[in-house]
């Protein structure tokens, strides 16, 4: 019991750690940062994170991010549901089939995808656009969504639906008003993954993506590293990469809850 | 409030050979309360499932009050179904719940509000009517479920053992409620069971159902008094009915050296349609007497009583034609045998129940 405490006490500080060594950094100076790595700031300098915001373009960045993800996001969960649930509860010819194609779709490799991905995108001339971009996101993220809630749709009862047409529910109305709220910690969770997962995305807007107006988040913190060169603001850099975190984070810890009870909720049956 | 009328109706479902239910013929009087029952797989959820419009019907046709509704979607049909698992609506309060249906059709807020007060006063649900099903006792879920369907005010009721997930105490409770409310609200109810004592006590009629095949529809009384044929006979009733198929003489059935008289007609019509000489014959353990030895009776050898205080139950064996059949006999607590004496049972007269030993029909 003792030597598992242990365990995961490390655990959880190799983990944190660096994470909290880079929030630190991002309210120190520069000067501080090289000389006493270890040190507490001497007074904290949040004009670090305005800097990192306003000059830098974390600012755009971030709301680059926050149009690409979100709208991708709406779209993901939108068709996942609506798919997810059609494949779990009605039997048609070709279910099946159509179920292992999504399934399948997590199992290929993006990247093998990224050169013709490119000539499609560019093909369709929404090579860096916000709709391209949104496009492959969604593209990207359904097979898992529409796995899991696969899974999710599955365990509901199936009398509840059947009450529902009873009491006078059309499809949509036995989709909207009573599967989707029952499935709703499926939802949050499979949202979460998915809002992890497209927020710390790099190698498709890498490749998709080559306006610097346009760039996301992950692409704007790899351009402002590189760009540095000698001139380094390192303060500037941990600063925007904690305003990167923050999102996540406080997505994270507002549906903690939910997050465990639809995983549990999932994993059963 | 309506009639019901199943005509042939038919449900194969794909992939099978034999239907689940097959050429149902039966009509439900307005206001009637009929109980459908039978062993579990005899086809009476899937009869009542076709009512409800959940599972289609691959021949025949079913009629609500002369509308024909065979292949109408549930939401046509204007009926409320009480689940066996209830079947509420999970992240609804009690009253959401029972407004569902109301609030779909548009009725107008201040309806909405007085149907489901009433049916909440009804049913003793007032208190409970901001609370989310999973904060109810199953008792409770088991009238929202009533409820749910009472604020509709449909032309038929269907319920699908809405008592089996029950303690045997509120199971009783309930029934008596169940019926009684029906009785005052008067709207048809279909109500299907595997338990043939809520069959006995809740139903103005009661259909008899086995492999999808309707036995007998009739008043429980005429149901226990002249089952129409061996299965119904063994199904009603508690214990159940002595079946024997035993040798036929001229004055009637042989029990080893007891004769259970049949006239002359009945004997003629057992050895009809390849009846050979062979009967068979039913009695309810009520309907015979523990007599002396010298008295004519059938030789049984006591396994087992069971007292269970009001009067015991009996069961023994007695070799048949070489073969060991088991009996049950009810008795008075009084005259109750010790296990391993032989008793004397002998059938009142005019309580016998012959059935062909071929058909297994009533003669």
């Amino acid at each position: 019991m003792r030597r598992a405490h242990a365990f995961l006490i490390a655990w959880a500080a190799v983990v944190t750690l660096p994470l909290l060594w880079a929030v630190v950094s991002s309210l120190k100076t520069d000067r501080e940062i090289l000389t006493s790595p270890w040190s507490l700031p001497a007074t904290p300098r949040f004009d670090n994170w305005s800097r990192a915001w306003n000059q830098a373009d974390i600012g755009r960045y971030f709301g680059n991010s926050a149009v690409v993800v979100g709208c991708a996001l709406l779209l993901t969960m939108l068709l996942g549901a609506t798919t997810a649930y059609a494949l779990a509860r009605y039997p048609f010819r070709g279910n099946r089939i159509l179920y292992f194609g999504f399934v399948a779709g997590m199992l290929f490799p993006v990247f093998l995808a990224l050169v013709p991905l490119f000539f499609v995108v560019k093909q369709l001339g929404l090579l860096g656009t916000y709709p391209g971009l949104i496009l492959v996101y969604t593209a990207y993220a359904l097979p898992f969504t529409i796995f899991f809630l696969h899974a999710f749709f599955r365990t509901l009862p199936t009398a509840l639906a059947e009450a529902a047409f009873l009491d006078g529910c059309s499809h949509w109305g036995v989709f909207f008003r009573v599967m989707l709220p029952l499935a709703r910690p499926g939802l949050v969770t499979v949202a979460i993954f998915n809002f992890l997962g497209l927020w710390n995305q790099y190698l498709l807007p890498l490749v998709l993506n080559p306006d610097p107006d346009r760039y996301v988040l992950a692409q704007g913190l790899a351009a402002l590293s590189v760009s540095q060169g000698y001139r380094s603001d390192w303060s500037g850099l941990f600063a925007g990469l904690t305003i990167a975190m923050l999102p996540v984070l406080a997505a994270y810890v507002i549906f903690q809850r939910q997050i465990r009870s639809g995983l549990t909720a999932g994993a059963v049956r | 409030m309506a009639t019901v009328t199943y005509t042939q109706a038919t449900r194969i479902y794909p992939g099978t050979e034999r239907p689940a239910v097959d050429h149902l013929d039966l009509e439900i009087g307005d206001g009637e309360f009929l109980v459908l029952v039978g062993p579990s797989g005899c086809g009476k959820s899937t009869s009542l499932r076709m009512l409800a419009g959940l599972e289609d019907v691959d021949e025949g046709s079913i009629h609500i009050d002369n509308r024909d509704v065979t292949h109408l979607p549930p939401k046509a049909r204007d009926i409320a179904m009480v689940f066996q698992n209830y079947a509420l609506y999970p992240h609804m309060t009690v009253y959401e719940n029972m407004a569902f249906a109301l609030k779909l059709r548009k009725t107008s807020k201040a309806e909405i509000d007085r149907r489901v007060k009433e049916a909440a006063g009804l049913l003793q649900l007032e208190e409970y009517l901001g609370r989310k099903p999973k904060a109810l006792s199953g008792g409770q879920r088991q009238r929202v479920a009533m409820g749910r369907a009472i604020v509709r005010e449909p032309q038929v009721f269907l319920m699908d053992e809405p008592l089996s997930n029950l303690d045997a105490k509120l199971r009783v409770q309930t029934r008596t409620q169940i019926a009684s409310l029906q009785a005052k609200l008067g709207i048809t109810t279909v109500y299907v069971t595997h338990d043939q004592i809520e069959a006995m006590t809740m139903g103005h009629r009661v259909a008899v159902m086995l492999d999808g095949v309707l036995q007998q529809v009739d008043t429980p009384r005429a149901l226990y008094d002249k089952p129409s044929n061996v299965f119904v006979a063994g199904f009603i009733g508690s214990p159940a009915m002595n079946i024997k198929t035993v040798s036929l003489t001229d004055g009637g059935a042989k029990f080893i050296d007891m004769i259970v008289p049949l006239t002359r007609e009945e004997v003629e019509k057992a050895r009809a349609n390849g009846g050979g000489d062979k009967v068979t014959i039913g009695f309810r353990p009520e309907d015979c007497d523990l007599v002396g030895p010298t008295e004519g009776g059938l030789p049984v050898v006591v396994e087992l009583v069971e007292d269970l205080g009001s009067d015991a139950n009996v069961y023994g064996h007695a070799a048949l034609d070489g073969v060991s059949e088991r009996f049950v006999v009810r008795t008075d607590r009084r005259h109750m045998p010790n296990m391993g004496d032989t008793v004397f049972v002998k059938p009142r007269a005019d309580h016998n129940h012959a059935f062909h030993a071929a058909t297994g029909e009533r003669i």
